[in-house]
This record gives structure tokens, sequence and C-alpha cells, in this order.
């Protein structure tokens, strides 16, 4: 199997030397290339192989996962009381110390705790907390909870502020569409559901690539070797041309676009699928959605994607009634489907360069309803996990007793550790990202 | 009143620059969802002003004054309680778990009455009597933003696409008072909590930043002035109400004036406002024509609006007429909105709709369900509906269409349990049944022009003929049928 690095280095041939045109190039490859000036293209190959970036893994716990039955304040009769239906035996509870333990499904996380992979930050929250699912999980998307129209996220920030050109693969989410938290002003993630779907599904691909190439780009026949500084200077002759008529938008730049886009898609596509079908890891990931995700994740970091950040979503944890089987259930996928992975990636020998993070949009109600459910709550735990981080229960929890309308009052602002997060694993300035300084938490990365 | 910007005088055809067939399939597209040969030969042969003429020529009214039979199938939720009241008679009585048993009834009834009102729509923009009010009629949902989303109460949604039906090419006055009274709306940005003892700024806000003014044409105060003049502005049993005991009636100063003001009266000072004409008439624009406009336009196009009074109608007309509009940069220059795209295609391949639960996913993940725009700004649209995952579906779900194989996993349901019927009517392939009725070379030619509808380069032309082979089959034809619409050209109107 080819790997990913000489088959782009065969594509970057194929794009920059046997085509003339500068819109033949994809996009993602103009502003880097292009901007290598007379540099060779090996030094964008070896940045393309994305084998030494770090990268964040983030999932997203979807429905307001109840975090008091996730990290359980056995010690507290508060919690005992509140929970008389739905409570977990102190017995049961996987201790982490002599307050709180986790749900008695997250054995294999308990495992990552004791091998100091894994930190439990308490308590985590924002002001005036919002309960409505949709918006309080686009307040932990944008990370600016008096924006109702904010239009990126905190993701998609940084990937404009930071990652140079306009590479799509900075970020790659598996669902449906991206979510906001990935979206940027200049960058968008690729989503996928599975990556079979993320193709041409068409039965004629190699007309369709024929017709999806710029109309003067004769794909059969040689260039000169300076092809690709005449190809920049073409791009930027067309460029000077549109700033002087002040219209970027004609038939024919949108073809341009158009046509750039779709290459862009079909070698990305290319690579994931390469990836994905070449991995099968010995490590049993469950069998949704969620568990398929990070095995495809796990794939795309095995094949050197240079993603900075990859998104995957855990649902279904909207427990307002009959709490306790479906919990239990979706503890038992989280454990399942993060020990696979950080198993698959230690061997992969990529364990030391990847973090991964969870959250929800809230966390649920004190005390039980009359369902042997939860009702939409406020702050709760997030985990992080990795090589890097430091192992621990951190933060202070929330009391149990006094509460804002039934609801945990959180003690840890969530952009904290985004900023925690952006400063001292994505190597950015959070403040830009934040709108303002929010404090990091310095014992939580041994980086 | 300022003279006529020259790019809006009306193109007049001459024999250099005709309204050939191009120009006037091109007003189909941008005034509509796209039209088959013999209706292009119709316009064509009417010459621009009667075809707009045509194509303005429909009713401001709703569609049950216009028609009782083409209507949304709504039973699901006959008889669905109106108020909170008879929500509560129905849990009168019940144990928890019969309440959250209704509940989900209630619910699940009201995603298929949504997604029935979605399937209404998406036929009536293909085949529906006025493509021009259709296509007003969405630009102004997503301007007058609301989501079906949360739970939204289907028939409020169907009450307010109504109401923006009224009002599509009406008075602009009129409709945003109509809106600002619409159930649904004054749910979805929260007027139902505005009371004169607690108010919440959320629609004033929006009034300004997104539906008149744009943002940084008014202060934080102006929002909470306008707030308390729309206090108590609510609504009950799906009608708006005006509860006098949530309405401030203490004096408001709102852009330099002082008074009692009301909803209304906050609505008619900030019309007066120099932002408020250039901001919606050059949305209308924009829309039909093109994003980035030239300077001194965006005066002449709001005197148009102010002359007539905020009617809307002259300046729809000056719009569609105009010379931008058909100019060479204009036509094959916008990035047809997935529903255009969708729309589009069951139109010129002469299918029929297919049923919401198979497109649903395609359009979700294309960025774009009717009824359920992403935020309150609306859809953002141009370049920002294409990147490479939304590419392959808009292909992929252009290439299902024609006969191709379904996008996998592309099919979701809106509700829970009807999961399986979307499978299986995924499962069934397109009707899409392409006649061979002329030599190779010609069918290249027709279906060219019948689905882009714009000369294309040779080459590519030659690549269509191959596909077709020398002795073109029913298959053949569908496959070739198949790549014109994988063209990036395709994408575009």
């Amino acid at each position: 199997m080819l790997d990913s690095v000489s088959t782009r280095r065969l594509f970057l041939q194929r794009g920059l030397t046997l085509v003339s045109a500068a819109v033949t190039v994809p996009t993602f490859l103009d502003n880097t290339v292009l901007a290598l000036d007379q540099k060779a293209d090996g030094a964008r190959v070896q940045q393309a192989s994305g084998k030494d970036g770090k990268i964040l893994v983030v999932i997203q716990l979807s429905g307001g996962n109840d975090g008091l039955n996730t990290v359980i304040p056995w010690a507290d009769d508060a919690y005992h009381k509140a929970r008389p239906a739905i409570r977990h035996d102190p017995k049961d509870v996987l201790k982490l110390n002599n307050y709180v333990g986790l749900h008695p499904n997250l054995a294999p996380l308990k495992e990552l705790y004791d091998n100091g992979k894994m930190a439990v930050i308490q308590g985590v929250g924002y002001p005036n907390p919002n309960r409505s699912h949709f918006r309080s999980m686009d307040i932990w998307h944008t990370a600016q909870p008096d924006n109702e129209v904010a239009t990126n996220g905190w993701l998609g920030r940084f990937f404009d502020n930071t990652c140079a050109g306009v590479d799509p693969h900075v970020g790659v989410s598996i669902g449906a569409t991206a979510p906001l938290a990935m979206k940027g002003d200049r960058i968008t993630p690729l989503s996928f559901e599975r990556p079979e779907n993320y193709r041409y599904t068409g039965k004629d691909r190699e007309r369709y690539e024929e017709l999806n190439q710029a109309d003067d780009a004769p794909a059969t026949q040689p260039a000169e070797p300076s092809a690709p500084k005449t190809a920049r200077e073409k791009f930027e002759q067309a460029k000077i041309e549109r700033a002087k008529t002040k219209i970027e938008i004609t038939p024919a730049s949108q073809m341009e676009f158009l046509t750039r886009t779709a290459m862009d898609a079909r070698v990305s596509s290319d690579d994931i699928l390469r990836m994905t079908r070449g991995h099968n890891p010995q490590y049993q990931y469950p069998a949704n959605g969620f568990g398929q995700g990070l095995k495809t994740i796990a794939a795309m970091i095995k094949g050197g994607l240079p993603t900075r950040v990859y998104y995957v979503s855990l649902g279904g944890f909207d427990t307002h009634a009959g709490e306790r089987g479906r919990h239990d259930q979706l503890m038992q996928q989280l454990a399942q489907g993060v020990s696979a992975f950080l198993k698959d990636i230690q061997q992969q020998e990529n364990d030391d360069r990847v973090l991964l993070m969870t959250f929800s949009e809230f966390g649920r109600r004190v005390t039980q309803n009359a369902s042997g459910g939860t009702d939409h709550g406020a702050a709760a735990p997030m985990f992080l996990f990795g090589k890097n981080i430091q192992q621990g229960v951190l933060g202070q929890h929330p009391s149990l007793t006094k509460l804002d309308q039934g609801d945990l009052i959180y003690t840890v602002d969530f952009r904290s550790i985004y900023a925690t997060i952006l400063q001292k694993w994505l190597d950015t300035p959070s403040k830009a990202i934040l709108g303002s300084q929010f404090p990091t938490m310095e014992k939580l990365l041994r980086v | 009143m300022p003279k006529l910007h020259p790019l809006l005088e009306p193109f007049v055809p001459t024999s250099d620059d005709p309204f050939d067939a191009v120009k006037a399939a091109h007003l189909l597209n941008r005034a509509g969802f796209g039209g088959l040969p013999d209706e292009i030969a119709r316009i064509q042969s009417m010459g621009p002003q009667a075809a707009i003429d045509l194509l303005m020529d429909f009713p401001d009214a709703r569609a049950e004054e216009v028609s009782q039979s083409d209507l949304p199938d709504l039973s699901s939720i006959e008889g669905y309680p109106k108020s909170f009241q008879e929500i509560r008679k129905l849990y009168a009585g019940k144990t928890q778990d019969e309440r959250q048993a209704i509940q989900q009834m209630l619910q699940q009834a009201n995603r298929e009455a949504i997604a029935a009102t979605i399937a209404w729509w998406m036929k009536r923009f293909a085949n529906g009597p006025y493509p021009l009010h259709e296509k007003l009629v969405f630009m102004w949902h997503g301007h007058f933003t609301t989501s079906a989303k949360d739970e939204r109460a289907a028939a409020l949604m169907w009450n307010q696409n109504e109401t923006i039906r009224r009002f599509a090419a009406g008075n602009f006055r009129e409709f945003v008072k109509g809106i600002s009274r619409d159930p649904a709306m004054l749910d979805y940005l929260n007027n139902t909590q505005n009371r004169k003892q607690k108010p919440n700024e959320n629609y004033a806000r929006e009034l300004m930043e997104l539906f008149t003014l744009g943002i940084g044409n008014y202060s934080e105060d102006d929002i909470k002035q306008a707030a308390r003049a729309f206090t108590g502005w609510t609504h009950e049993d799906g009608e708006y109400r005006f509860r006098k005991y949530d309405h401030d009636e203490g004096a408001k100063a709102f852009f330099g004036k002082r008074g009692n003001f009301n909803g209304d009266d906050i609505i008619d000072i900030i019309l007066m406002h120099p932002a408020c004409a250039p901001y919606i008439s050059t949305k209308v624009f924009r829309w039909f024509v093109y994003e980035e406009i030239e300077p001194g336009l965006a005066e002449s196009l709001a005197s148009i609006l102010k002359q007539a009074d905020w009617d809307l109608r002259p300046l729809i007309r000056t719009i569609l007429s105009s010379k931008a509009f058909y100019a060479s940069r204009t036509i094959g220059s916008q990035i047809k909105s997935p529903v255009q795209l969708v729309v589009g295609t069951v139109k010129l391949l002469e299918l029929e709709m297919p049923p919401p639960l198979r497109l649903y996913g395609s359009l979700e993940q294309m960025g774009q369900v009717p009824l359920m725009p992403p935020n309150v700004k609306g859809w953002p649209g141009g370049r920002m509906w294409i990147n490479t995952s939304t590419l392959f579906v808009r292909y992929n779900t252009c290439v299902f269409l024609a006969g191709g194989s379904a996008p996998m996993r592309q099919i979701k349901a809106i509700g829970k349990g009807a999961n399986k019927n979307a499978r299986a009517s995924a499962e069934a392939t397109g009707s899409f049944k392409p006649t061979v009725d002329a030599p190779p070379k010609e069918l290249v030619d027709y279906w060219v022009n019948r689905l882009i509808q714009r000369p294309i380069p040779d080459d590519k032309k030659q690549i269509l003929l191959d596909s077709l082979g020398t002795n073109p089959t029913e298959s053949s034809l569908k496959q070739m049928i198949q790549l014109i619409v994988s063209m990036p050209e395709y994408q575009l109107c």
C-alpha cells in the first residue's frame, strides 16, 4: 500500500508539473505551495504528512450528560437523598478520591486514570446557564454566551487565526454536518458520516474527473519545468485583474472556485478512503457510529492527515425518564470507545501528540424527577485523556445543597479549559479566539 | 428623486445583444427555479418586459386564498392542543409516564406536520403556479427567519409561511408590522417573554440588526427602548394578542424622538432611518442579481423603494428588467442554493418531487432545509454553500435524482420511527427514464441545453459524446445525464 506521503508527492508532481494552469492546483495547495516561492516541493510534503503536529480530538456528549452519575459524589449524603431511584451504590463506584468516583461502567477509563492518562475537571459551566439544548450547545460551540448570532465556533476561529492556507483537512468532523464549533469564516472543516460517503458515487468516475478539471488544463500534455512559477504568476495575474475591477465573482471565477474545490475533494477523498480501508486495528471499537467514528479518526491520524482537530459525537444523553438503563449503556460505549482509541493510538506511537476532550451542553438537575430520570441542569464534569495530561481530579466540586434553581453552580468556566488547550496544546494565544483572556489551568497539561 | 443608476436601466434587446434563450433561461432561473425548453421558448418569444409581466402576475395572497386543494397535509395535528391550557387538560389525572407518552405523541405529530409542510413547499417550488412569488417567499423566509427546530409548532410555521406569502411582494412597512405580530416569530425571538416588568430585548435587537437596518445603525439604548415598546406583544390560540397589562405605557426615547411608542410606532421610525431602504433594497438586488454591488447602486435602489412608499413591486420589476440583471458577469455566476439545485433538477428532469424523507438528509448535509435556517441570520449563501464535503453531496444527490444509486445513509427521517420507511423509499431507484430519440451529437446538445442552459467548451462536449457512445441506449444516455449534473457548470445559474 502506498502511504499518504508518497501519493501526495505523486499528486504534487502531477498537479504542478504536468498541468500548467493555476486553476488546476487544489485550493489548499496554492496558498502554501505557491507561497513557498522557489523552495522545493519537499517542504510541503513534510508539512502535509502531519506526522509531528499536535492533535485535539473533541468528543461531544449530546443531549446533556448527567454529570452526577458520571463522576459520582459517592460520599455525599445529599447525592443519595436527591436520587433514591437512580443513584449508584457507593460500593459499585470506581473511587477516585474520598468524595467522587467514576460510574461503574467506566472501568476502562479508571484504568486510564490509574495509568496517568486521564484528568477529571469538576463543576464546569458558565454564568447564567441556558437550559435549552440548542442554545446551550451553541454557547459551548461558539464560546460566546452573549452572542446569539455567532456564525463561527471556537475551533473555527482557531483555524482562521492560525492555520495558513485553506487546507480543508485542518478540521475533520465525523457527522452529517460540521458542528458550529468547527466553522470558521475562512475555513470550513471536512465532515462525513462514513468515509465511504465522502466520495463521488456516480458510475463514470473517470469522465467525472475530466469534467471537473479546468478548461485550459491539457492534463496529458507535459508542461515546462518552470510550470509552478508560471502557475503562480498566472494566479497572481488573475488576482490583480479582479482587484482592478473590484469584482471577485464572475462566471469564470466561480468556475475556477468550483473546479479547485472539486479537485480538493478528490484528493482528500482518495487519501481518506485509502487510510480507512487499510486500518484494521486489533482493538474492539463499539459497533455504533461513535465507535466507528473514533476508529476512522485513528486511521486518519495513522495515515498522517495534517489535521489539528477531529470531532465526533455520542448522542442520547437526554435522560428525562428511565435514566439508569440508558445512561449505563452510554457510559459503557464511551469507555469502550475511548479506551480502544487510546490503545490504537499508542500502538501507532502517536499517543504523544493526541489529546482527547469530552463535553456536554449541560449536566442534569441534582434531584431526580418523577419518571426515574433527570431534567436539564447546568454545571458538569469534563474529561481529558492523553499521555500529556496531568492525572487527577481538578477544580472544586460544586455544592449539592447550595444550588441555583435546583442546579449545580459552576466552579470552572469552560472557556478556561478552552484557553488552556489553545495555549498549551495548540500553541496559539487564546485571547483573540475567545474574545478575552481566561485564566488557564496550569496543572492540566504536562507540556 | 436621484437619477436611475445606469445599471438599473431596463435591458433593451438589440440585434447585437438579443433576448436569446440563454437570457430567457436566466430569467426563469433567477426569478424562479428554472424552466424546461418549451417554457424558455415561450418566455423568449414574449420578450423581457412581457415575460416579467407574466412572472409578476400573482396575487399577494395566502395559498389558502388561492386554492383550497393545494395546501400542506396537516392532518397529523388535527385537534392538536392550541394552548398551554388545553395541554394541561390533556395531562389532567394522568401519571408522569402517561404524560410523557402524550408529549411524545404530540411531538411526533408535530414533526410529521413539519415534514408535510416542507414536502408541500418543495413541490410548490418546482411546480407551483407562481414561481417568482415562491422565490420571494423563500427569500423572505431566510430574512425574517424562524426555525421549526426546538419543537416549534407546525401550525404556527405554516401560518408564518402564509403571512410571508401575503407580503412577499407587498408593502414592506406592512410586512414588518405583520411579521412582528406573527406567532412563530414571537416565539422564536422570545417576544412572548417580553413583559413590562422584565423586558426581553431579543426581538427588538434582531428587528434592527437583521430585519431592517443592519449592525452599527443603532445603540444598545435604542434596543432597550424599542424592546419596551414591544412588551405585551404575544400570541394565544395561534393568533396575535396584545396583553395590555404586560405592555409598558411609559415614554420611550428612540432615534431622537420621544413618546409613548408602541411597536408599530417603532417600526415607522425605523423605516425613516436612512440606512433602512438601502439595506432592504440591496438585499433584494443581491438575491436576484449579484453580491458585489457598484457604488451608487444602493442609493438608486433605495430611492425606488421609498418613491413607492415601500411597495416592493416596483423594486422587484426594476431589478429583474435591469441591465445589471442581464450582464455577462451575472448570467451563470450564482452558486445554486441546495434548494435551487434540488428543485431545479427535479423540474428539469420532469420528476416527481421525492418525499422529504428521501431528500431531508441530503438537504441537511448541503446546508439548507426549508423551515430550518441555521440561526436567526438565515442562510449565508454564495460560496459558503461549497466545500469539499457539500460538493460531493451536491453531485451525488443530483446523480441520484437522475436515476443513479442512492447516496448511502444520507437518508434521515425527521421523526423517529419513520426511518424504516425512509430506507425503503430510498431503495426504490429513481423514476427517471430519458428517451433516446436523436443521434448522439444532438442528444448531447439537447441535454446540455436543457440542464446547463449555457454553452460549454467543446472538449467537455466531446467527453459527454464519448460517454454516450455511437449507439446510445437508455442506460448510456442516463449516464451521460448523470455526468452533466456532475459538472461544475451545473452548480451555477
